[in-house]
């Protein structure tokens, strides 16, 4: 009998009634042959693999991170709740030190949420891994987190969330925006005024393969997270840079997935993307479980790999050690250029967001203060094409004093001026969520 | 009349039911010979029986455990095929394993065709060693068993025996379908030697009526028909138990059914008269299988469980049975010698009885109906909380689709039905230790064997169907059909019905009300943005249940 060597927690929800719409990428069997191989290959009867059962996540779990317009019911369904709840489940079995790791194995993903939500961007209502990420700070005090996430998309969801926030570091390894949705995710994106250097953007060429991401891993991804020290490190694991996705033009394969967990050893992975149900996701969910509990990952290979898989174009490897040299040099030799802001100061950035799953555009304006003692109170100021106007305040965690002050007052200030449909308030600081 | 038969390990049990009513029932010693064995407990219950009387006769046998514990398997040849994922030199398993190269991908579709001239190098080295029997698995074959039936044919005229993985069950799970078939293999020769020795005994007593044999998942098998997957009748004796809880007592809301015997206290769950079942299978000895099976738990206390003092000063009772108990000359205090010294029971030298509670209660300063009160009591918590643990272990199982997170109800027991000897004695502790009515049937004593009498005949089929590629296949049938692009879920669920009705049927036909559906899937395949086709997932069996001629009454 095969014994795993790190105890890891499963939970699978593919979610079998539900679809974005019937021929949606984000289908109802978008897990179907993933569970089948991990059914036939019998790893739920691995000795130290646990699969747990998911339970729904609640509205103030979501309040925790989102602001949701109107509110949580109107942007959200059973389905997401249940996709959330499962990434709370995994934390549990983690931190309740049942498993040493947890993969969550759910569905609709949601690292294209961000901190608004209108409706639905990029197949995502709301930020799984976020919502996860708040419960493990709220209800075992985690402190510093690392995301590192290996979507072939930019994670722009999970870095708005975290844009300002000094202790999550957001690490996103994707194909490059000039060819991909959502188009963002250059490495001048670097973290908020508040948080200089906390995001990291790794734009990887089309057709960059095994060796590249390996690479890009073994010299960049794993001395940002020596340096910044994460009591946790959290995986978005989105399979879409394989070989076989439809809808992305990457080479990474299911045994490179499964190298790529073994080294990085998040203490929590969640699926994100990957649409490739058939060819790519059994196999490559298959190597991440395996790597995960420790197990030997010599053998796991699509069936026509040796057909299919082309290795990386001798460019496109030059291409990737010139940008990891760059990348290195900005991140993990303070080379790159941080703005000095006097402590008090507000800062604005205006921005345009469009949702391409329910075609809505947002217009942004945020205001935040600078400081120097927390991770800063900002405001946001949005409106929606669906003709939504709200004004939304998040005090950060361990706010100071001046912070809290100074959001509250911005709330105060917004709910007299009568000029808002809706007024939020997120006080992560005090744990009260407002909204009027 | 209806002959029943459970094979125990130290005792046999059997009964004689007329018109809904037990006859008789008669205890007989299990020896070391089981056809010996049950042709001595026959002979008793069928004293003055006119043999025509006998309308159906049904047992529960040790044969397969008793082989496997005792490692008594026929040396068994593997031959195997995998692809790629774990490795499948991990789940070697026999004195002669072979992986060969070939794959099927998780639809069945061939992404290596088999390497013929490897299959034929591991026969030979197989059949070199003089073994005669082997098992063929292939990861995927419920999907295609292509490769099975081609190794098959090729190996056909080497061996006299041949188990084939896809025909143990519909269910994905390679290193179970391996175990499940070797088992199949290696059991095959004893078994059948078995059945016709059964068989001669049977027809020499005159008994001509149709025979069964009990399987793990309550249900019952024809006696010839068990030789196709020799492991799926091992270790029935649990399900006997519930199935004669069930035929005895009225199983409505949610039951818990507590089988308290010498050693263990056995339980299961049922919720409106349906047993849970194991997700995927049994486990035998060492061996995780595909072989269906009602869930139940076992907790190490029983009458004969020796009673100790902890370290604390308080008792513990179980998990182990040192011999037994006092008042018939054992070693230990027992949970059966305090129910002597209350009354509760006459049996055995109630002097050696008292001289053990005695001893056992004078370091706590409690005199002999105290401490004897303090055991019964203690021994019905700590069956309480382990059937609370077991029920945690079943509110927890994964679900798969939104309804099931939401409407699914969590299982709360409403009553206990308490079988099993010292079922009298311990029903009131219990009731007391559960909070909930705990109910002892007439005839407890012999719920086993009366669950082995009128247990009927269950199985199981797994249709998958893909219409872009054509096909339809219910491998435990062994059945490949072609489909069109018309086919859809009703024809998936008549085709299933069919099949799963040929088999099943008991000659009347009465099964056939009693299919359930226990899976129903349609997805849309998809290549692009646009629909290629059905696969189509219809899972349906015949649930366990009573004979209909014993529920009648």
């Amino acid at each position: 009998m095969i014994k795993a060597k790190r105890n890891t927690g499963l939970v699978f929800f593919p979610a079998y009634d539900w679809a974005i719409s019937p021929t949606h990428p984000e289908r109802e069997e978008r897990l179907l042959y993933t569970q089948d191989q991990v059914m036939e290959e019998g790893l739920l009867d691995v000795d130290g693999i646990v699969e747990y059962k998911v339970r729904p996540a609640s509205y103030e779990d979501i309040r925790r991170v989102h602001f949701c317009v109107p509110d949580e019911e109107a942007v959200t369904t059973q389905s997401h709740l249940i996709a959330a709840g499962g990434c709370l489940v995994a934390a549990d079995a983690v931190l309740k030190g049942e498993v040493e790791s947890a993969f969550a194995l759910v569905r609709p993903p949601g690292h294209h949420a961000m901190r608004v939500v209108h409706g639905n961007r990029g197949f995502c209502n709301i930020n799984i891994e976020a919502v996860m990420i708040e419960y493990l700070r709220e209800r075992y005090g985690v402190n510093r987190v690392a995301v590192v996430d290996t979507d072939c998309h930019h994670g722009d969801g999970t870095q708005d969330i975290y844009w300002h926030d000094p202790e999550t570091l957001f690490i996103s390894i994707h194909q490059d925006g000039r060819t991909l949705y959502p188009g963002s995710g250059f490495p001048d994106e670097s973290g908020g005024p508040n948080a200089q250097g906390a995001t990291v953007n790794i734009p990887l060429p089309p057709r960059t393969g095994e060796e590249g991401f390996l690479f890009t891993l073994n010299e960049l991804v794993m001395p940002l997270l020596e340096r910044f020290k994460p009591d946790m490190v959290i995986n978005s694991a989105g399979q879409d840079n394989h070989f076989n996705d439809p809808i992305t033009n990457m080479n990474f394969s299911a045994g490179g997935y499964a190298t790529l967990n073994a080294i990085l050893k998040p203490d929590i992975a969640v699926l994100e993307g990957g649409y490739a149900v058939e060819s790519a996701l059994p196999y490559v969910n298959v190597g991440i479980i395996m790597a995960m509990a420790g197990i030997d990952t010599s053998n796991v290979k699509e069936p026509n790999y040796d057909m299919d898989y082309r290795p990386q174009p001798p460019d496109t490897t030059r291409y990737i050690e010139k940008l990891v040299k760059e990348l290195q040099g900005l991140f993990l030799e303070d080379k790159l250029k941080r703005t000095a802001y006097r402590a008090g100061e507000i800062i604005e950035r205006r921005r345009d967001i469009f949702y391409d799953t329910d075609m809505i555009s947002e217009r942004q304006h945020e205001n935040i203060r600078i400081c120097g003692e927390c991770a800063g109170a900002f405001s946001i100021d949005s409106s929606s094409s669906r003709r939504r106007r709200i004004f939304a305040v998040h005090i950060p965690r361990k706010a100071c004093s001046a912070c809290s002050a100074v959001g509250r007052a911005w709330f105060d200030s917004a709910a007299r001026s009568g000029s808002f449909d809706h007024l939020f308030l997120q006080d992560r600081s005090a744990g009260t969520y407002e909204r009027i | 009349m209806i002959l029943g038969l459970d094979v125990g390990g130290t005792q046999t049990d059997a009964v004689l039911l007329e018109g809904g009513k037990v006859v008789r029932t008669t205890k007989t010693p299990t020896g070391d010979d089981l056809l010996e064995t049950l042709g001595t407990a026959i002979e008793k219950t069928l004293e003055s029986v006119d043999p025509p009387a006998i309308t159906r006769m049904s047992f529960s046998t040790t044969l397969a455990t008793n082989a496997i514990v005792q490692d008594r398997l026929e040396d068994t040849g593997m031959i195997v095929t995998a692809g790629p994922g774990m490795r499948p030199e991990w789940w070697e398993v026999g004195p002669s394993y072979h992986v060969v190269r070939g794959c099927l991908d998780h639809q069945g579709f061939e992404a290596l065709s088999l390497d013929r001239q490897a299959v034929s190098q591991a026969a030979s080295s197989i059949s070199g060693l003089g073994i005669s029997t082997v098992g063929v698995v292939g990861k995927f074959s419920v999907r295609n068993p292509v490769h099975e039936l081609q190794i098959a044919g090729m190996t056909k005229d080497r061996f006299s025996h041949i188990a084939l993985g896809h025909r143990v069950s519909g269910l994905l799970n390679f290193p179970r379908r391996i175990n499940t078939t070797y088992l199949n293999a290696a059991l095959y020769r004893t078994h059948r030697g078995f059945v016709d020795a059964l068989n001669q005994t049977l027809d020499a007593a005159c008994l001509r009526a149709p025979r069964y044999l009990l399987k793990p998942d309550g249900g019952t098998i024809e006696l010839n028909r068990s030789c196709d997957n020799p492991a799926h009748a091992a270790q029935s004796g649990p399900a006997a138990s519930v199935i004669g809880a069930l035929a005895l007592e009225k199983c409505s809301g949610t039951t818990v059914i507590l089988d308290v015997g010498g050693t263990t206290t056995d339980m299961a769950v049922v919720v409106e008269g349906m047993p849970f079942l194991e997700t995927l299978g049994i486990r035998l000895g060492p061996y995780r299988t595909l072989i269906r099976s009602l869930l139940t738990h076992s907790v190490g206390i029983g009458g004969d469980s020796e009673v100790r003092h902890g370290q604390n000063g308080d008792l513990r009772i179980g998990p182990l049975r040192i011999g037994r108990p006092c008042a018939f000359g054992g070693p230990r205090p027992t949970p059966t010698d305090a129910m002597i010294c209350l009354g509760l029971l006459n049996a055995g030298d109630k002097g050696l009885s008292f001289k053990a509670m005695e001893s056992l209660g004078a370091p706590l300063g409690l005199g002999v109906k105290e401490v004897s009160g303090l055991v019964l009591e203690k021994m019905a918590d700590m069956i309480a909380l382990s059937a609370g643990a077991f029920i945690h272990e079943l509110n927890s199982r994964p679900v798969y689709t939104i309804h099931e997170v939401l409407h699914r109800e969590s299982i709360e027991p409403s009553s206990c039905v308490v079988i099993g000897g010292p079922a009298l004695q311990v029903a009131p502790y219990l009731q007391k230790a559960f909070g909930i009515p705990c109910r002892v049937p007439a005839h407890f004593e012999a719920a086993n064997a009366i669950g082995a009498a009128v247990a009927r005949v269950t199985a199981e089929v797994t249709l998958q169907a893909d219409t872009h590629r054509g096909t339809a296949i219910i491998p435990e049938l062994g059945m490949e059909k072609k489909i069109d692009g018309r086919f859809n879920v009703e024809s998936a669920v008549s085709m299933a019905m069919e099949a799963l009705r040929s088999f099943a049927c008991e000659g009347n036909g009465e099964e056939s009300n009693e299919v359930s559906v226990s899976e129903r899937h349609v997805f849309h395949m998809i290549r692009g943005y646009s629909r290629t086709g059905q696969n189509i997932r219809v899972k349906m069996c015949v649930t366990p249940g009573i004979i209909r001629e014993w529920r009648r009454l």
